[in-house]
């Protein structure tokens, strides 16, 4: 508690406002208490390594990969019969069958596949290296790693690489193009793998977890929110109308959990972080997990509440209201990320897709709400929403709850925070003018009071300065000599 | 892939995945048939089941593997406008009605005509008169149910989440229908790879079939 009325507080003590190295110069928090020169100097620093390291841990995982299959795989050439390149030779016969689609993405192996792709590969490999975060790196260690004790893995690898190495070229397409491409190389790359495990679908989901986590986490930034798309317009009016909706009560929307059981409140305060947090993922499939987690706090806190299991009548109000509690951030882009590029098989009948599947359904619930949805007068419901305050204190606002102080917590902690960012956003700018109105006022001063001075001084001083004048010998005088 | 009905490369090897809808009023005992066949429980006060709003069941149906995976949709009037987004891309639909309950059948009314509309014959539609323990209480006439779901092309089914009555049956005759349906699609199709490609969005509704120039005759139909 103190913690935070502290943070609250605009201004600090004057010695925490130095430069933390001690140089004497005000630091500023945006700069990790550090002052301008300092930072930038730490900083500077910070990155070279950095950048050193990301080359090194690429370049050792370059080692690593190749070493890896040269020494666990037979050479493609020993045993022609392995199920795998009879993936190759269906793949040759599927591609004649469906050429558009899947000749953009396979063609490279899909004639003379060994050599001519691991050289394209090596070829890229070192600006594609260098691109990759340290996260990246991490997470083609694992896929490596998860490879290794696959057969078909080398080629799964190469396909993965290829791919994304190819959707570097396709940055300019549409959203759908975009999916397109990932899903049709989903759906190629796991009916090949039906073929090589016999159809163990469990088996081959597996693998393509471990295929779009690969793939996604190279892509995630071009792919997310592509600015070709209005997602990030519909994000902003999604975030909008969530604010103007802040008057909703959980009575309102029936949600049958009661947020004076301790337990139940917990579960909700859970909920509304797994949703917070799903933004920060990358992979599509981290982000379900995001959802189903939530999901899973939300059954809990109904369970605790009602004492039977969640229907879907119970389920669905409770989402809406976490929804509308949390005001998750991006949400429309996540949305439509997950659809774009989540592996199929997972949206459709999987248990993740249907809490998916309800978050879309509270997304459109929120959208469309209207006096009707919430049991409320057309009266009731304007007024509400032009102000709501109004209304005041007579409104079930959930501030007036005392359980929710439990919900408020983290929210209001989370509010604390943004508020100080703007503070120190606003300090920051406040004080870059001051600085510059200072700097500015300081050569002036300067201007002002030597002006000309300086040189007169300068020429005064050669002369001061001369002490032995006097005692020179007089300046000779011309002298003239006769002969 | 084993997705949206599809299955996985070789007959032999398939194994199906359905994904059925729960529709119905509220109160006609949709939670309570879902829990009975995947838990066999009834009003337990002792259920262990965190929620029944999904619940899978994995079965095996002449040799072939199926699962099964039932999505209970909320039914309350004021989600009404949501039921599209939970029913895209399922193969089955199970609409219960309470046989003491007039206005619960009427309801199923609307949603065959709605799941039509939206899914036309791609769907297997099952009408189910619950709580029929409650004989004496029954509202809705077998004769008109039967006739009306057989003019809308859907089976009905008669049960007792109580007594646990033709719940089995309900359930492993739609999934022998939707294996049915997956695969003449297959065969008409080409193959399952085509057919989930159709079908594999998870939200964006499809109005047609835009990869419809997909040609026919698949690798699967060929082993
Ligand atoms: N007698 C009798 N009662 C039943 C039967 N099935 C369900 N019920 C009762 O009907 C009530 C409603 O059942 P639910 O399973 O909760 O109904 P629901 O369709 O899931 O309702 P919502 O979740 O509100 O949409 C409960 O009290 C059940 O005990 C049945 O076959 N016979
Ligand atoms: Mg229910
Ligand atoms: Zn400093």
């Amino acid at each position: 508690m103190s913690q935070r009325s502290e943070r609250r507080g605009i201004h600090v003590d004057q010695s925490e406002l130095l430069c933390k190295k001690g140089c004497g110069y005000y630091g500023n928090a945006a700069w990790q208490g550090l002052c301008s020169k300092c930072w930038r100097e730490e900083y500077q620093r910070a990155r070279q390594k950095q950048i050193q390291e990301d080359w090194e841990l690429a370049e050792k995982l370059q080692r690593e990969e190749d070493a890896a299959y040269a020494s666990s795989h037979v050479p493609p050439s020993q045993s022609s019969l392995t199920p795998f390149s009879k993936f190759e030779e269906k793949k040759t016969n599927e591609k004649t069958r469906k050429v558009t689609t899947v000749k953009k993405f396979f063609s490279p192996s899909s004639r003379s596949n060994t050599k001519k792709e691991s050289h394209e590969a090596k070829s890229h490999s070192p600006s594609f290296a260098r691109r990759s975060s340290v996260e990246t790196d991490q997470v083609s260690r694992e896929f490596v790693d998860f490879l290794r004790s696959l057969k078909p893995g080398r080629e799964i690898h190469k396909q993965s690489r290829a791919f994304v190495e190819s959707m570097g070229n396709k940055k300019d397409l549409g959203a759908d193009e975009l999916s397109e491409c990932v899903q049709d190389f989903y759906q190629n790359m796991s009916d090949r793998l039906l073929t090589h495990f016999k159809g163990s679908s469990e088996k081959v989901e597996r693998v393509m977890d471990q295929v779009e986590k690969y793939i996604m986490t190279r892509l995630y930034k071009s792919m997310f929110c592509p600015e070709t798309t209005d997602d990030e317009k519909k994000d902003l009016s999604t975030q909008h109308r969530i604010r103007a909706l802040h008057w909703v009560t959980i009575q309102m929307l029936c949600v049958p959990v009661d947020e004076e059981i301790p337990e139940a409140a917990d579960s909700v305060v859970k909920a509304i972080t797994d949703i917070i947090e799903m933004d920060s993922k990358r992979v599509p499939r981290d982000k379900l997990a995001c959802i189903t987690s939530c999901s899973k706090h939300i059954f809990n806190a109904i369970m605790v509440t009602k004492k039977e299991p969640a229907s879907a009548d119970d389920f669905l109000p409770t989402l809406i209201y976490i929804v509308l509690k949390a005001n998750p951030p991006r949400l429309q882009s996540n949305i439509q990320y997950i659809t774009r590029f989540c592996n199929p098989s997972r949206l459709m009948s999987g248990e993740d897709g249907y809490y998916f599947t309800n978050l879309c359904c509270a997304v459109a619930f929120i959208e469309k709400l209207d006096a009707h949805s919430l049991n409320l007068s057309v009266e009731d419901f304007e007024r509400y929403m032009c102000g709501g305050s109004g209304s005041g204190d007579e409104s079930p606002c959930r501030r007036s709850e005392p359980p929710s102080q439990w919900l408020l917590e983290p929210l209001s902690a989370l509010q604390d925070r943004q508020q100080r960012v703007l503070e120190e956003a606003q300090d920051l700018q406040i004080e870059i003018q001051r600085w510059q109105e200072s700097v500015s006022r300081e050569v002036q001063d300067i201007i002002s009071k030597y002006p000309l001075e300086i040189k007169r001084q300068a020429a005064h001083a050669i002369d001061c300065e001369n002490e032995e004048n006097d005692r020179l010998p007089p300046p000779l005088q011309p002298q003239v000599f006769t002969t | 892939m084993a997705a949206g009905g599809g299955a996985a490369a070789t007959s032999a090897h398939r194994t199906f995945s359905f994904k059925v809808v729960l529709l119905g009023e509220g109160c006609v005992g949709k939670t309570s048939l879902v829990l009975r066949y995947c838990e066999n429980k009834f009003n337990d006060k002792h259920i262990t089941t965190l929620q029944a709003s999904f619940l899978t069941k994995k079965l095996n149906i002449t040799g072939k593997r199926v699962n099964l995976a039932i999505w209970d949709t909320a039914g309350q009037e004021r989600f009404h406008a949501l039921g599209p987004i939970y029913y895209r891309d399922s193969n089955g639909a199970v609409l219960v009605y309470d046989v003491t309950d007039e206005d619960s059948f009427q309801k199923v009314k609307n949603w065959v005509k709605e799941l039509r509309k939206m899914l036309g014959n791609e769907i297997c539609l099952c009408i189910v008169g619950n709580k029929v323990d409650l004989e004496k209480e029954r509202h809705v006439s077998v004769e008109d149910a039967e006739a009306y779901a057989e003019s809308v092309g859907a089976k009905h089914y008669h049960t007792s989440a109580k007594l646990n009555k033709g719940i089995e049956e309900l359930f492993l005759d739609l999934c022998k229908r939707m294996m049915e349906t997956a695969q003449v699609d297959e065969r008409s199709k080409g193959n399952g790879t085509s057919h989930a490609s159709t079908g594999r969005r998870g939200v964006q509704i499809i109005d047609d079939e835009p990869q419809a120039a997909m040609p026919a005759g698949g690798c699967c139909s060929s082993g």
